[in-house]
């Protein structure tokens, strides 16, 4: 076949892609790093998303989805996009709040979700929990957070979640993606805003909410730990102080902390566990490697014998 | 045991095909490239400079490491082509080995050789001055090694003759095969790089069926596989049935077929569009009735040069039965540790090599005695089942815990239909006459333009809505 035809062939095959996926091309391009390629992407994906909505083009890919069993994880006018602070007004714990303690004819469920952490966090937890008390699950979704509903909504997946799987508790790892300068009352702020940090902790009040169902089972939130990069660093503590004040308002959210506490808060790429030098970071110095998640999980399984007396008696 | 240090599934660098970002690269180049190819001394620079666009999108610093290897090998090729004294030539060839493993000794070993003498320090209560290495993995490095050490080889054998920078660096970096292969020989793709491709004889039937396959292989089966049932179960497998457990062990054997063999097939196929043929790689594996037929049918370009440069300079099968194993076992191993460095890579190739072994000794011992080709394939398939738990499994205390597991009773709540479906689909797929594919890449090549466009259009997005909202997850040997 001539080169001309070929080249037919392969614009056509995008143009088609591109009309019937505009819906999910705006999502990738809200997903990538803020840069010359994001904005190009969007700046075409989204007046093609426009038109192709406009003639009825995103049915065939609804249709696949619904085939798939895929479940949208963005939506307009949720919570998570815009609320009040509101949420962040401290409410009183019911004094008798405890929850279920597991046993063997009936183990506690415990859903472990969040970003990319979540997946090694969330494994040696697995170990670390006793496996006859606690099922636990582990659903990462990599790349995702709080500030870019648009690429993905975790009000909306976590509301999704807890519908289908009814856990008895949750484990929320989240945090290392939420870079992206967040609207606010009309105002773009950026992470080294105080209002940014307002607006975060709203957004994790929601999500927290959304997990545990009003009180109805804990949420440990295990934000980002320290970072190698300084200004990642710096965001990550803001956002953490987000998360805290978050989860002071949210019954049944308990605050994980593991920046402050791991290594006194500084970065370091190895860590002294059980004795024995780790290589506790991955090369990208935020995240954990598997033998370094043992600490992050530790803190969580501490955080977790509040409520589950059993995990006390764990060496 | 150390557990590999393999980073969890990122989201997929701009390096791989199944991208928006690849898709407009890809117009692009094969827009440009057909257009200069009438005129070598441009298209050359420009096949080039695109190749370390592709690569440096990642990271700029791995084209210098690239550079520095293509540089390397043609230095101590030429010297090898033009010195008159033999031992000259062997101390050239000798360096450029050097360099080419020192480059992945330091990049994928040096971290696994620390941890390890740290923690048998540690254990008899000795610290280590070491300090812990951290070492972002290069993507590509294990294959561009390879061929580099293939090419000087071959001219030092005399196979090839040395050529020049420009076409070693295009030969190394050429984007179809640089992140994961096919590892192609000198003598295959030199000749084509030198003489213009003709534009009025494009193989595209072959080409976009090659590439959709691929797709479909990667995103609606493996990726599939991997959410539904391999990762969770290998995750924590004490935690699921004997059914779930099994049926993860075929699936995994699934999985990495469709994701390896549908990344080579995409590769393949876009240099297909490009003008250029590359090696097959897989050739219906899983039909094998044997060990030695799996290695000719599975990464056939790892297992030639595995043969070619490293078994027969080891003596092959020439030196006697013992020799014979030792060779055997010793290239399993070494190709197992190539995968990565970790123990249960190690067993992977120690399971292979010890299955060849044996095989051969069976065959040499028993000679008349053939199997049913029933009973072969299912040994065959189950032995290679076997290796592949360690090899998926990140430590060995979960691949022991995998292969404990498989006789447990419970209930199965991830072994449905259409997953069950999906792992036949994809290892019966491979019975499919080759004659048939060919009759339909001939078939839809005679098609309108349009025609074609639109259906390979729908593929896409086919293909995007199985993947859904969490995106391609990474290819399985982009980690090696």
């Amino acid at each position: 076949m001539p080169a001309g035809r070929v080249l037919g062939v392969v614009l056509i095959a995008l143009v088609v892609a591109a009309l019937l996926n505009s819906e999910a091309a705006v999502r990738a391009g809200e997903g990538m790093k803020e840069g010359p390629t994001r904005d190009i992407v969007l700046s075409v994906a989204r007046p093609l998303d426009d038109v192709a909505g406009a003639v009825g083009l995103h049915l065939p890919r609804d249709g696949l989805d619904l085939a798939f069993g895929q479940e949208d994880k963005t939506g307009a006018g949720t919570e998570l996009e815009r609320g009040s602070t509101a949420i962040l007004q401290r409410r009183r714990e019911r004094r008798d709040q405890g929850f279920a303690q597991p046993t063997a004819a009936e183990p506690v469920e415990v859903f472990v979700t969040g970003d990319s952490q979540a997946e090694f966090i969330g494994q040696v937890l697995t170990d670390l929990l006793p496996a006859d008390l606690f099922d636990v699950e582990v659903v990462a979704r990599n790349s995702t957070g709080l500030t870019n509903p648009e690429f993905f909504n975790w009000e909306i997946n976590a509301r999704q979640e807890i519908a289908a799987r009814q856990p008895d508790a949750v484990v929320m790892v989240i945090g290392g993606n939420d870079g992206f300068n967040v609207l606010s009352g009309g105002v773009l702020y950026a992470p080294h805003d105080p209002e940014w940090r307002l607006e975060y902790a709203r957004r994790a009040a929601v999500v927290m909410r959304a997990l545990g169902g009003g009180g109805e089972r804990p949420v440990y939130w295990v934000p980002s730990s320290t970072a190698r990069d300084p200004e990642q660093n710096a965001i990550y503590e803001a956002q953490n102080r987000g998360v805290e004040r978050a989860a002071r308002a949210v019954p049944g959210a308990r605050y994980v902390d593991i920046f402050s506490t791991i290594n006194d808060g500084q970065y370091s790429d190895e860590l002294r566990i059980d004795g024995r030098r780790v290589l506790a970071r991955q090369p990208d110095g935020i995240h954990f490697t598997r033998a370094g998640a043992l600490v992050p999980a530790r803190l969580t399984v501490r955080a977790m014998a509040k409520d589950y007396r059993v995990l006390n008696d764990l060496p | 045991m150390g557990a590999r240090r393999t980073a969890p599934a990122a989201r997929i660098p701009a390096v791989s095909f199944p991208t928006i970002e690849f898709a407009a690269f890809f117009v692009v180049v094969f827009i440009l490239s057909w257009l200069l190819m009438p005129h070598p001394r441009a298209w050359r620079p420009f096949i080039l400079v695109a190749s370390y666009i592709f690569y440096g999108w990642v990271d700029w610093r791995w084209v210098l490491l690239l550079v520095a290897s293509s540089v390397v090998n043609t230095v101590a090729a030429r010297v090898i082509a033009r010195a008159p004294s033999q031992r000259t030539r062997k101390r050239a060839l000798i360096a450029a080995i050097g360099f080419d493993l020192g480059l992945l000794c330091v990049f994928k070993y040096l971290g696994f050789f620390v941890s390890e003498v740290d923690a048998a320090l540690d254990s008899v209560g000795l610290g280590s001055p070491l300090p812990i290495v951290q070492v972002v993995l290069p993507i590509g490095i294990s294959f561009f090694t390879f061929q580099a050490i293939s090419y000087v080889v071959d001219v030092y054998r005399g196979d090839t003759r040395a050529a020049s920078l420009g076409d070693v660096a295009i030969l190394q970096a050429f984007f179809p095969h640089l992140v994961a292969g096919p590892i192609v020989r000198a003598e295959e793709l030199l000749p084509q790089l030198r003489t213009p491709r003709d534009p009025r004889a494009v193989l595209a039937g072959p080409g976009l069926f090659l590439i959709a396959g691929g797709l479909i292989k990667k995103t609606v089966v493996a990726d599939e596989l991997a959410r539904r049932v391999v990762d969770p179960v290998f995750n924590d497998p004490t935690a699921h049935s004997g059914g779930e457990v099994l049926l993860a062990v075929y699936g995994f054997a699934a999985q990495i077929y469709c994701d390896f063999s549908g990344y080579t097939d995409m590769a393949i196929g876009l240099a297909l569009l490009l003008g250029f043929q590359l090696p097959q790689n897989f050739n219906r594996p899983y039909l094998a009735l044997s060990l030695r037929d799996f290695w000719h049918r599975w990464h056939m370009t790892l297992s030639r040069w595995l043969r070619d440069y490293l078994y027969i300079p080891l003596g092959g099968n020439r030196d006697g039965p013992r020799r014979t194993y030792r060779n055997l076992m010793l290239t399993m191993l070494l190709g197992g540790l190539w995968h990565g460095a970790a123990w249960t890579f190690l067993i992977w190739g120690g399971i292979h090599g010890g299955a060849l072994s044996a095989e051969r000794w069976a065959r040499e011992r028993w000679p008349r005695f053939h199997l049913p080709a029933w009973a072969a394939w299912l040994v065959t398939f189950h032995v290679v089942c076997l290796a592949w738990v360690f090899f998926r499994s990140p430590d060995l205390g979960t691949a022991f815990d995998v292969l404990g597991q498989v006789g447990a009773g419970g209930p199965a709540p991830l072994v449905t239909l259409p997953i069950v479906f999906l792992v036949l689909a994809a290892i019966a797929v491979q019975a499919v006459p080759s004659r048939a594919w060919e009759r339909a890449e001939a078939w839809l090549v005679t098609r309108p333009v349009a025609a074609q466009g639109v259906a390979l259009g729908l593929l896409v997005v086919v293909a995007d809505a199985a993947v859904g909202q969490q995106g391609v997850a990474p290819f399985i040997y982009f980690r090696f």
